[in-house]
């Protein structure tokens, strides 16, 4: 009766420890910067801050303009194209099923640079002489959010390719129908 | 004599008769506030204050933005199909589409540590 009792206690313990011993792994695996590093933050905190805050200000009139464009290309081109065939009684499903996708690219285009834009503002905000690692972590986030724009806007020019090749075969089947009826 | 002095005594008022003026200002406060503050969250929430360059520290750029794109046209919804209308579409789109992949918006790496120099230094 004693003995389970112990050994819960003993597994207990070996689990605190254990736990204690992998979240100071991971901390550590999170933050791999060195005095020489955190040095180097300091040191280059205030031309770093510049440069953040240029990006920050080219990098919203990106997405102005770049988000004009796009919205231009679905609402102005795309949509208004679909209805026009549907109105001719003709099968826009391929054009309407690419047309949704790249409206739901561009949902995700707008989500995830709201996601970077406000990392990058955190960044900014973040005193970088006093919270050196604070200030890298953040930055290195923001990172990853932009590549994760990039990679949304990779999405919107194939989607915008997509449309352009399914509205090919539409126009291709409609002038053969056209013929067969012409004939 | 007497009744002439009763007319003249102001009656006993509660103390929200006798403040409501400045209840009225403090509840038209307490309103603009609350209005205030939902219309910010919008304005946080919605993406509408990542798109507005009037903000502090975009006056740079702010001109720069793009108001108004003559050969975006909006392409007809009604009408008949045919060949002339499919190569009209093709056109209008061709060029929209060379506009909108002329940038491959976002790329580069300039939040790399090496290029902000704040990366580890080299031994």
């Amino acid at each position: 009766m004693h003995m389970p009792r112990k050994l819960i206690v003993f597994g207990l313990i070996t689990t605190a420890i254990a736990s204690v011993a992998l979240f100071s792994s991971v901390s550590a695996e999170d933050t791999p910067i060195t005095d020489a590093q955190i040095n180097r933050i300091k040191s280059s905190c205030i031309s770093a801050k510049n440069t953040l805050n240029q990006l920050h200000a080219t990098d919203a009139l990106l997405r102005v303009n770049r988000g004009q464009i796009y919205l231009s290309l679905s609402t102005k081109l795309m949509t208004r194209f679909n209805t026009r065939v549907e109105s001719n009684n003709l099968n826009a499903k391929d054009l309407v099923s690419v047309t949704n996708r790249y409206n739901s690219a561009l949902k995700t285009f707008t989500a995830d640079y709201k996601s970077y834009e406000e990392q990058l503002s955190v960044a900014l905000r973040i005193d970088c002489t006093n919270e050196p690692v604070t200030f890298y972590d953040a930055v290195a986030s923001a990172r990853t959010k932009r590549t994760q724009v990039n990679s949304d806007v990779t999405i919107l020019h194939q989607l915008i390719d997509e449309y352009a090749s399914t509205f090919d075969v539409f126009s291709i089947d409609f002038s053969k129908q056209n013929g067969a009826k012409n004939s | 004599m007497n009744e002439h002095e009763d007319s003249q005594v102001t009656p006993d008022l509660g103390f929200w008769d006798t403040h409501r003026f400045m209840l009225l200002i403090a509840l038209s406060i307490t309103i603009s506030l609350i209005l205030v503050s939902i219309s910010m969250t919008l304005y946080a929430t919605s993406g509408a204050a990542q798109l507005d360059l009037s903000r502090p520290g975009y006056k740079a750029v702010s001109n720069q933005t793009l108001t108004k794109d003559p050969g975006f046209e909006n392409y007809p919804t009604s009408g008949s199909l045919d060949a002339s209308s499919l190569n009209d579409f093709k056109k209008l789109y061709e060029a929209q589409a060379v506009k909108a992949k002329a940038v491959d918006a976002f790329s580069g790496d300039p939040l790399n540590p090496e290029s902000l120099e704040i990366s580890a230094p080299e031994n």
